[in-house]
């Protein structure tokens, strides 16, 4: 057990950083003004100087807004112990008022130990909730409510948004709302009365800079110098990182890879599917890694399923789908679909010609895979052979796929260009 | 040929394992149940055994481990994805029984709601099993998902406790299997978004998350947006590997080898799934086998060329009916099914004469009439049915010109979408009254003034029993009430039965069907 394998031990050194987001974002906090900063700099000031404050961290999915919050809020804890209690409410789970209230008195009686009733009701816990904001900043306590997917928050009545912003206009209260959303017009969901109260900060993420995405492969693919790996492992390692990041075609699979998806989040995703394909006999990582990893992030699921999972008469289903398009027929069902794999059979003979029952549940495999779909969900009374249908799938994906096809029929192409 | 039974038994114990283990009850009184519970529960296997038991799954099992990782190491989540009968689920289950780590495998398929999932989920880490004793409750009452973070966490931190105690690594895995019926749920796409950001609600890289789909993920894509989890794709199986999955369980290689050789490509090219290709065969090799004493012979050529001629009849048939086993396992007492089944199996030459039900007469013809109602346009009705009983021989319509071809052709698509037409009640009875007349009447022809004037006194009292059987008719899906006519405000009904059915039906009336018929 003692004994472990140097090449394992560094996969698991490396999934570990890439799955732990604090880890991962330290070093993009490190300059006067990135985001970390102005974050740290806005909630500091309202725990020492005891004000209430208001900020929105806005940016795409995956940029690390809830990354760097937490290094602040953990930064923080460390910095003035006992004066910083953290709210956090998810946008997700606690849309509902009732049950956003209820979790904020669970949080604050976990809190300060205190005797949490599931009983009580909205009233009880949002009074106790604006008595416990008295009692903190008299305390000189600051709390932090951070509200993760800030914009489910504005649905309904925001009825929990202003009863905290409101509760904030206060001079006894010392707290700070963070929301988090991906989308940028946040702010403009919110009702009137609850954005006189909002105090507009807004704090943006953006994607990278390709200076830091290249600090941040080193930071996360560089093994310690110290510890107990052998020496000569991690010198050979490390170099070999180098030589794979500073290749061009690496340079030039990370520009295809970012210019889809270029937010932190996905790279990690990516760096994660090539390390996980590590050699563990040499422990080192080599380009193909990457490329692999690549590949089979960058899917084409509807070429795919034409590609491997439609059988041949499920191509000719499609195709004549294809062909009703082309002549412009406005809609089709299943009945004028076999009306034409009637005419395409007539004229050319094919040797794929099967019973209506059998087209029928090819038809449906289709429909389950979502490669075709009902045009409108009414018409629910008519049988399914008489539903309009459309093609989810567009013209050269199904081309493409068709080419690619282990063994597609040749008259199909054919028929599928005219 | 017991190899597609056994193929369905293996993959069968596979889920029944994984559900005794951790999903549910009958553990031995002696026995309460503990963290090992979590793991896979029999010996685990080794890699080349997996790879083996898989023909054809080998870069995704080599890629599902991958993604894994070693022992204690986190990992984002997984998603796996491919279409049905391709070994997801199996090989996913597999895959921890040669890991032997703990795991947690829900369903969506048996957890129909948010609640039952939450709450399989939590029984499985808190080692609660429903029994008579505690009145199959569940551990925790739990339905909205953020109670189920609340107690998630606290579960999984003393599970987490127990595992390092016992020292059976860090991590524990969540598979929640079928997560593309969640999309049909009440509330679906509100449950999926956070299933699909469960990883980063909770911030416990302990938990490895396993999604399993039947759908790509890029159906799950909606305006809400949420970071993917890492797709690990199953695509269907190819003929050589179908060839080898089948013959794994055979016990003569040599003659199934044959028997494959005749029938998986012709069979390929209607369909490549295991479970509709099993069902098949199964029934196929029986045939196929009938001319030979000795089952245990292994095939020369001559032999095979006798065994293919014997079989190429039942080939093309059992080619067109292909999916009527596999989609019906047993037959239904319901009419409606076997409606169906009837109007399936119509395509088969032999078959078409027999209608395999019971109806009475006057049903059978009600049903002819709402056929006719369906599918005539009503204005015809007056010429259709008039005192000569439909013999009327239409004027020879005029050379039709190019504008009303066109004009032909674009009604008679609108026709093709519209479906069958609906039609009220009272146009049902009438077409019922003249064809039930025209129906005795080519009995005896001499009594005909009689007959129809006794049927009208008699279909006066027999009134309530032809709606009675209208009734039962809408019940048996062979017409449906398709809402009411905003104008009429009365219902209106619509024929269901394909046209094979109702020719069969006329058949045994010897109704002249297709005079009544219209054509366009």
């Amino acid at each position: 057990m003692g004994k472990e394998n140097p090449a394992e031990k560094t996969l698991n050194l490396i999934r570990g950083r890439l799955c732990d987001p604090t880890f991962v974002f330290r070093p993009l906090s490190g300059s006067s003004d990135s985001n970390y900063s102005k974050l740290k700099f806005i909630v500091s000031t309202s725990i020492t100087e005891g004000c209430n404050n208001s900020i929105l961290l806005l940016g795409p999915r995956g940029s690390g807004k809830a990354a760097v919050l937490d290094l602040v809020v953990g930064d923080l804890m460390e910095e003035y112990p006992d004066s910083v209690t953290v709210i956090r409410l998810n946008g997700l789970l606690h849309s509902e008022d009732i049950c956003a209230f209820k979790e904020i008195a669970r949080q604050l009686c976990m809190e300060h130990h205190l005797l949490f009733s599931k009983m009580a009701s909205f009233d009880e816990n949002s009074q106790f909730i604006i008595a416990m904001l008295r009692e903190c900043g008299l305390a000189h306590k600051t709390i932090i409510f951070v509200l993760d997917e800030f914009d489910m928050f504005a649905q309904g009545k925001q009825r929990l948004l202003y009863s905290l912003l409101d509760a904030m206009q206060s001079v006894t209260s010392q707290a700070v709302v963070v929301g988090i959303s991906s989308r940028l017009d946040a702010d403009q969901l919110l009702e009137k009365r609850v954005r006189s109260r909002f105090s507009h900060r807004k704090i943006l993420f953006l994607p990278p800079s390709r200076e830091e995405i290249d600090s941040l492969l080193e930071h996360l693919l560089s093994l310690p110098a110290d510890s107990s790996f052998p020496s000569g492992y991690v010198s050979q390692f490390n170099e070999k990182i180098k030589n794979i990041t500073s290749d061009s075609r690496f340079k030039d699979m990370l520009k295809t890879f970012l210019n889809a998806n270029s937010t932190v989040n996905s790279l990690l995703k990516f760096i994660f599917r090539a390390v996980s394909s590590m050699n563990l006999e040499s422990g080192l990582l080599s380009l193909e890694n990457f490329k692999t990893a690549l590949s089979s992030m960058q899917r084409q699921p509807k070429l795919e399923a034409v590609r491997a999972d439609c059988s041949i008469l499920e191509l000719y289903l499609l195709v004549c789908m294809r062909r009703l398009e082309v002549k412009e027929q406005s809609s089709y069902n299943f009945i004028s679909v076999m009306k034409e794999y009637k005419t395409i059979h007539d004229s050319f003979q094919t040797s794929d010609y099967y019973a209506q029952n059998v087209c029928l549940r090819a038809f449906e495999h289709l429909r389950e895979r979502e490669v075709i779909c009902y045009a409108e969900n009414r018409g629910q009374s008519q049988a399914g052979e008489y539903r309009p249908m459309k093609l989810l799938i567009s013209a050269s994906e199904l081309h493409q796929g068709m080419r690619s096809h282990a063994c597609c029929p040749a008259i199909l192409l054919k028929l599928l260009d005219h | 040929m017991t190899r597609e039974e056994s193929s369905k038994v293996t993959r069968r114990s596979i889920r029944l394992a994984s559900s005794v283990t951790d999903e549910n009850p009958e553990p031995k009184p002696s026995h309460p149940p503990t963290v090992a519970d979590l793991t896979f529960g029999e010996e685990s296997i080794t890699l080349d055994a997996l790879l083996s038991n898989f023909p054809g799954r080998r870069s995704q099992i080599l890629d599902l481990i991958r993604l894994i990782g070693p022992l204690d190491s986190p990992s984002l989540p997984i998603m796996v994805y491919g279409d049905a009968s391709t070994g997801k689920t199996s090989v996913a289950l597999q895959v921890f029984r040669h890991l032997n780590r703990p795991f947690v495998y829900s369903s969506c398929r048996t957890c129909c709601s948010p609640r039952l999932l939450f709450e399989s989920i939590l029984n499985q880490l808190l080692l609660h099993s429903k029994c008579s004793s505690n009145g199959y409750a569940s551990a925790k009452r739990c339905d909205k998902p953020s109670d189920f973070v609340n107690l998630l966490r606290q579960a999984l931190s003393d599970v987490m406790e127990t595992l390092g105690r016992k020292s059976m690594g860090k991590m524990l895995y969540l598979i929640v299997d079928h997560v593309d019926l969640i999309k049909d749920w009440d509330k679906g796409a509100m449950i999926l978004q956070f299933l699909f950001s469960l990883y980063s609600v909770l911030k416990m890289p302990q938990l490895g998350i396993i999604l399993i789909s039947g759908l790509p993920p890029d159906v799950y894509y909606s305006n809400m947006g949420y970071t993917d989890p890492l797709p690990v794709y199953f695509p269907e199986y190819s003929e050589d590997e179908l060839r080898q999955i089948f013959l794994k369980t055979q016990v003569n290689k040599k003659l199934y080898s044959a028997f494959l050789d005749v029938v998986l490509r012709p069979f390929c090219r209607v369909t490549r799934r295991v479970e509709e290709l099993s069902t098949t065969f199964s029934s196929l090799f029986r045939k196929y086998c009938v001319p030979l004493d000795d089952l245990a012979i292994s095939p020369n050529e001559d032999l095979k060329r006798r065994l293919y001629s014997n079989l190429k009849p039942h080939i093309t048939s059992s080619l067109n009916e292909i999916f009527r086993v596999s989609s019906r396992p047993h037959d239904g007492d319901t009419k409606g099914e076997r409606r169906q089944k009837a109007s399936y199996s119509s395509e088969n030459g032999e078959e078409l004469e027999i209608l395999d039900f019971h109806m009475s007469t006057s049903a059978k013809y009600l049903l002819i009439a709402a056929f006719l109602a369906s599918r005539n346009p009503a204005t015809l009705d007056a010429s259709m049915f008039d005192s000569t009983g439909g013999m009327d021989n239409r004027k020879r319509k005029r050379k039709a010109s190019e504008k009303s071809m066109e004009k032909k052709e674009i009604a008679e698509q609108e026709a093709v979408m519209k479906g069958p037409g609906s039609f009220p009640l009272e146009r049902l009875l009438a077409i019922f009254q003249c064809i039930a007349s025209v129906g005795d009447s080519s009995f005896g022809e001499e009594e005909e003034e009689e007959e129809a004037t006794g049927y009208d006194k008699e279909s006066n009292n027999m009134m309530s029993d032809i709606l009675l059987q209208v009734s039962s008719l809408c019940d048996a899906n062979f017409m449906i009430k398709s809402g009411s006519c905003p104008l009429e405000g009365s219902i209106r009904y619509r024929s269901m039965v394909s046209e094979d059915l109702c020719l069969k039906v006329a058949r045994s009336l010897s109704f002249p069907l297709s005079k009544y018929l219209y054509r366009r």
